[in-house]
């Protein structure tokens, strides 16, 4: 079975090393189908390995070779398929292939096509590296490399400041998660002696509860980082920037999710401290609503589902943090089908319309585009929980987590949300492809995506469609041979129904009223006059509760400015001038002292004797003091000295 | 040959030197580029030769000078010595290898092969005198290659590099004396032999003061806040070549001096000053680094970044650990290669614009790519990304202090944020955006001779990155050695909890598996 | 009459050598310092003779036989410079020679 690890492993490295040779070269579409042929052998691979895991066959382990020993430190790279992580290699391979395929035709016009490649393999490359290690420091090795990738990805058109920006955006506020991530690891290593997860898992249930509180939280920390959890949400929206098929692979599928995967993956270590995870959960479900909030009233396509992303990852939170990693899990599988598709379908919304993203703007687009209509459609009614997708059976299950674990305040935020995201995903359907034709006048002429890409998202169509109904008992009994296997029931047969039924219901009113209002004759490209535009709660929203604001005033700004003062002021004013200071001081202390140097024979002579005096009398005067000194010591003792 | 190969390795950059001076000026290059690689197979040699077991010094030679006051002609090499002066030998090598177009050649690569001399002479000696001399005559081609070829304000950058860093080393040379006086008193004979003064115990308080004496030379070469105010003048002035050099070796002495002989000599002293030295190491990350933020040249963003990447290296070093003290000595190693290739880069950009402020730049992605991706990869090694060969030595560091403070490790970890921000900003500012300065339309990208220094320095930063086991063992040896000198040798009670003793846990390991 | 010891001696040499301090202070010739420091010397050699009687130790008379021929040797130096300095600037007045003037 090792072969397959190291096939689904590397086949993506060896995709974007090819890609990589063609990187100064013109475009060749060449650069593009071996990358995605290689990640279709890792697929394959990934396959054999899930079909060996479902047939209980042993969890596979290897060690390649030692990456650092020094002193008690020993890190190895190894790699393990245990059922959490072939179920995210089994995502992660599927998504980008399909991807991979994509944006063969999509960046077919772009002339760093061959670049491209190279990094959105590269970028898988890093991501399985992350799923598949076994211990903390190669997931961070993996960690830092997805955060590379993206950095590279959303910065890829580079000649575009708002990208540039974004990109640096993305790395550094990684970054400070990061800090979290590795202060973790170090209390990992100094606590239980090991990096491995078997070894460090296993020595902490010996450890005190305070310890295991920071452990938990600073991982946690880093978690918040690349799932972009609030306060480190921003980046998620401005990563938007990247081309689409890095959205749907990167932002939404599967390096967002690498926070939720680190939490399942210690979930040993979670479970034995329920505080943090309630705290978990809290935050997720803030965000959950919070996410929700600003991607209703949002005009840019991707950016509502980069909302929608963020807030599907509060679900997740949600679950992990009271305990049900399974379901976590599960929702994070079902997600990346149709999230992906969602932002695939998006892809070719943006392609038809020249990049042009502001849903206002459209308007009828379904006459055209029937195929990409009816996916994303599907992607959105799985995306609202609607019976019997694929976020029927996961959504939902982290509403019953939490009404069954009582935490009632939890379940009503989650069930709101679901309200929300019906409404604001129906919106955007609703103003894209339906109501009045309002692209024409602006000049746009759309056409359907070409018919391969079609083809290539077809599969995360019917994913989106039958994963629920079909995979979640045999991955229910495969995952909880490793996570805990809480079933979640609610009790009463009757309050099942109505909880359900209820939330459907609920679900099915917010589409509805998202067509009733966005597909009325009277739909505008907004100018900034209407009564709604000037609401505050409107500006509120749509300035994303002024907190990117927030940070460019109250913390980039100072920063910057901060480390102009310690520039100019300190170091030069203050540190250099000091030192320099010294110098001119000895400079001018021969400069003053130098006149001695008359030159006169006469003066200096009057100098030399001078001198002479001085020291004859110095020598008169020790030679007195050492005589006497007994008597002299009896007067300063008597004097108190 | 092999019983001599030090000295050789020393003198022989010297005696080419000298015969340099008959060379014609047409030939000089060709001549230089074979010494220095003639240098660079006996380093390499010696690498081979080394025996990565041992834990203490090898090919020892030792002539006496005066032996009335224990002063001899001692070298030999460790695993903590060794790569530094492998990577001395490859720097100067591929600094001649790639030497653009200068003035004077012939005295620059006569130069170069005289500093050579004195790096390999500081990191072998074994007698402090004989250090000393090295540590002191290193300065003086140093102050030629600034002073000579450096920019418009080289004469203020040349002399206050040389009296500042000369002036800290007088207090280390007073120190020296103390020493070899303390060790006289306490044996009846003279002696300057490093390995001599290993084995003596002093008092705390002598230890105090000598290490103060000591400090205020090696802080001030490291460049250690606030003494760093000479390196960014240093730095701005000198040549690409001397730049590359001073960073890549020059402040590796200090560092190095710290490991040599603070730390073995008194460690009682180094664990009282542990947390004093930690806070000035974090300031100097994390301060220095929102300097290098505010910086308009690119070459001043480099140079501070330095200081702050040094910062982590004295960290780790004052760690008082094996993981700790490991990870600085590979983190030398990696800052070595990572800011000398990002010294080389900013001069190729120099060569070509003769500018370094960045406002001048943007775009230059366009035109450059192979430049921008071989700056973006040196760029992200600098930033310590897993897999390129600063992480290890960061990761290193930061995890062995994580056992002494956790807190202030904290504090210091700020190193990856904020260096994240200024790399990512001057990289922004240089290679991103439209290409709006007309005057960069047409720049070529990397040359050949560029390549030649460029590439290797991008394999090395790879390949120790994801393999550094074969730098790591022989370095992790020899520091083990000295952690358990360190303990053994401590007096107070603190010193005794702080530096692990390596000797009991072997103990303890082999007493268990016995039952 | 009075014995004449030592301590008149050192006292002539003492004032001997508080002339030729004052003289060398105070003269602007360059000749006539010569002269103060010669009697500087000798104030000395006066000293070196008279404590070497006392002490009977001959020592203290050969130093003063040293310090009679430097001086010598110094004079027959310094006046040739005198003398080059006189024919160049035709004055040997002190104050006009400060070329090593810092």
């Amino acid at each position: 079975m090792e072969i397959y690890l190291y096939v689904a492993l590397f086949a993506p490295l060896v995709g974007s090393l090819f890609a990589a040779l063609f990187g100064a070269s013109p475009r060749t579409k060449i650069a593009g189908i071996v990358p995605s042929l290689l990640l279709g052998v890792s697929f394959i691979a990934s396959s054999v390995l899930l079909k060996h895991i479902v047939s209980g066959g042993d969890i596979v382990h290897v060690e390649m070779m030692t990456w650092m020993a020094t002193g008690d430190l020993y890190i190895p790279f190894g790699f393990v398929v245990d059922q959490i992580s072939v179920t995210m290699m089994m995502v992660v391979t599927l998504v980008s292939t399909i991807v991979h395929v994509y944006a063969i035709g999509y960046m077919d016009h772009d002339k760093g096509f061959n670049r491209f490649f190279s990094y959105l393999s590269a970028f898988v490359f890093s991501m399985m590296i992350l799923v598949m290690s076994d211990n903390f420091a190669g997931l961070f090795i993996g960690w830092e490399g997805v955060g590379l990738c993206s950095w590279l990805l959303i910065g890829f058109w580079y000649h575009k400041e708002s990208a540039t920006w974004a990109a640096n955006e993305a790395f550094i506020m990684n970054r400070i998660a990061d800090l979290g991530m590795l202060i973790g690891i170090f209390l990992v290593f100094w606590n239980t002696g090991t990096l491995q997860y078997d070894g460090a898992f296993a020595a902490m249930q010996n450890l005190d509860q305070e310890t295991l509180t920071w452990i938990g939280i600073f991982l946690f920390i880093g978690a918040m980082g690349k799932s972009a959890q609030f306060p480190l949400h921003t980046w998620l929206a401005d990563a938007m920037e990247g081309p689409t098929p890095v959205s749907a692979l990167i932002h939404a599928a599967t390096m967002v999710t690498a926070g939720v995967y680190l939490v399942v993956r210690s979930n040993e270590l979670y479970a034995l401290i329920p505080h943090v995870g309630l705290f978990i959960a809290s935050l997720g479900a803030f965000v959950a609503i919070f996410a929700a909030s600003m991607a209703l009233v949002n005009r840019d396509i991707k950016r509502v589902i980069a909302y929608s992303t963020l807030s599907q990852l509060g679900y997740m939170f949600a679950a992990a943090g009271l305990g049900a990693y399974w379901v976590a899990l599960f929702h994070l599988m079902a997600h990346a089908f149709f999230k992906a598709l969602l932002f695939l379908g998006a892809g070719n919304v943006m392609h038809a319309m020249n990049s042009e993203l502001d849903p206002f703007k459209m308007g009828g687009l379904g006459k055209t585009m029937k195929v990409s209509m009816i996916m994303m459609t599907l992607a959105s009614v799985a995306l609202a929980g609607i019976f019997p997708l694929a976020g029927f059976f996961s959504k939902d299950l982290i509403l019953e987590v939490a009404f069954v674990d009582h935490h009632f305040i939890i379940y009503t935020v989650l069930l709101l949300t679901a309200g929300l995201t019906a409404f604001y995903s129906f919106r955007i359907i609703a103003l894209i492809f339906h109501g009045e034709d309002r692209h024409t006048a602006l000049g746009f002429h759309p056409h359907e995506a070409y018919k391969f890409m079609l083809v290539a998202m077809s599969p995360l169509l019917i994913l989106a469609i039958i994963a629920g109904f079909t995979m979640k008992m045999p991955y229910f009994e495969m995952v909880t041979q490793l996570l805990p296997a809480t079933e979640y029931h609610v009790h009463s047969a009757t309050t099942y129904w109505i909880m359900t039924i209820g939330t459907q219901l609920f679900v099915i009113l917010a589409i509805f009223f998202a067509y009733r209002k966005y597909m009325s004759k009277d739909i505008r490209v907004p100018d900034g006059t209407s009564r709604m535009e000037n609401n505050f709660f409107y500006k509120l929203l749509i300035n994303q509760y002024y907190i990117p604001h927030f940070y460019e005033e109250y913390l980039v700004k100072p920063y910057r400015e901060l480390s102009t003062i310690f520039f100019k002021q300190i170091d030069q004013k203050i540190v250099d001038a000091t030192v320099d200071g010294i110098a001119n001081v000895l400079l001018a202390t021969g400069e003053s002292t130098r006149v001695v140097q008359s030159g006169n024979l006469s003066t200096m002579l009057k100098w030399m004797v001078a001198g002479m005096v001085a020291l004859l009398s110095l020598a008169v005067v020790f030679g007195l003091a050492v005589k006497y000194l007994d008597e002299i010591q009896a007067i300063l003792s008597g004097l108190g000295v | 040959m092999l019983d001599n190969i030090l000295s050789i390795l020393i003198f022989f950059p010297a005696l080419a030197g000298v015969l340099g001076f008959m060379i014609h000026k047409d030939s000089m290059r060709a001549y230089g580029v074979a010494v220095a690689t003639i240098e660079f197979g006996l380093a390499l040699w010696l690498w081979y030769a080394f025996d990565n077991t041992v834990a203490g010094m090898q090919f020892i030679e030792q002539v006496a000078l005066i032996p009335t006051f224990g002063i001899n002609y001692i070298i030999g090499v460790d695993g903590i010595s060794l790569f530094i002066i492998v990577l001395a030998a490859f720097f100067t090598l591929i600094g001649i290898a790639s030497l653009t177009d200068t003035k004077n050649v012939k005295n620059m690569i006569i130069t170069l092969l005289m500093l050579q001399m004195t790096m390999v002479g500081v990191f072998v000696a074994l007698d402090a005198i004989i250090f000393y001399i090295f540590w002191e005559l290193s300065l003086v081609p140093m102050l030629y290659i600034i002073g000579a070829w450096g920019g418009p304000l080289r004469i203020y950058a040349s002399v206050k590099f040389f009296l500042y860093t000369f002036a800290g080393s007088l207090v280390m040379l007073v120190g020296m004396l103390f020493m070899a006086y303390f060790y006289y008193q306490a044996t009846g004979v003279w002696s300057f032999a490093i390995l001599d003064w290993y084995r003596l115990i002093l008092p705390e308080n002598f230890q105090l003061w000598l290490f103060a004496a000591f400090f205020v030379g090696f802080a001030i070469k490291v460049p250690m806040f606030p003494f760093h105010t000479w390196l960014p003048y240093a730095h701005g002035q000198a040549p690409t070549i001397g730049s590359v050099i001073l960073a890549a070796i020059l402040l590796k002495m200090g560092t190095y001096a710290f490991i040599r002989f603070s730390l073995p000599l008194f460690p009682d002293a180094a664990t009282f000053f542990m947390f004093p030295i930690a806070i000035l190491a974090i300031i100097m990350i994390v301060y220095t680094a929102m300097v290098a933020y505010a910086q308009e040249d690119v070459k001043q963003v480099v140079a501070y970044s330095s200081v702050s990447h040094m910062g982590v290296i004295i960290l780790g070093t004052f760690a008082l650990n094996v993981e700790g003290i490991t990870g600085s000595i590979f983190l030398m190693i990696a800052h070595g290669v990572v800011s000398g290739a990002l010294f080389l880069l900013v001069g190729v950009i120099y060569d070509r614009r003769h500018t370094k402020m960045m406002s001048e730049f943007g775009g230059l992605a366009h035109v450059m790519p192979r430049y921008a991706t071989i700056f973006g990869l040196m760029m992200m090694a600098s930033v310590g990304m897993p897999l390129t060969i600063n992480f290890v030595g960061e990761f290193l560091s930061l995890l062995g202090f994580y056992q002494q403070s956790h807190i202030l490790t904290l504090l210091a970890g700020i190193a990856i944020i904020v260096g994240a921000i200024y790399m990512l900003a001057a990289y922004k500012k240089m290679f991103f955006g439209e290409l709006t300065n007309e005057k960069n339309r047409n720049l070529p990208d990397v040359s050949k001779r560029e390549l030649v220094a460029l590439i290797p320095l991008s394999i090395i930063t790879i390949w120790l990155g994801i393999y550094p086991k074969p730098i790591l063992d022989p370095i992790n040896n020899s520091v083990e050695s000295i952690v358990q000198l360190m303990h053994d040798k401590s007096t107070s009670e603190e010193a005794k909890k702080r530096i692990p003793n390596l000797a009991r846990e072997a103990g303890l390991v082999t007493s268990q598996e016995a039952h | 009459m009075m014995e004449i010891g030592l301590n008149h001696y050192l006292v002539l040499s003492t004032i001997l050598f508080a002339i030729g301090l004052i003289g060398v202070m105070k003269r602007r010739n360059l000749l006539l310092l010569f002269f103060a420091t010669e009697i500087l010397l000798n104030s000395v050699n006066i000293a070196f003779a008279a404590i070497s009687h006392y002490y009977g130790d001959l020592t203290g008379q050969m130093f003063a036989f040293f310090v009679i021929a430097i001086a010598a040797s110094e004079v027959a130096v310094g006046l040739g410079l005198l003398i080059v300095w006189h024919k160049r600037h035709s004055n040997i007045d002190l104050d006009t020679m400060s070329t090593m003037k810092g």
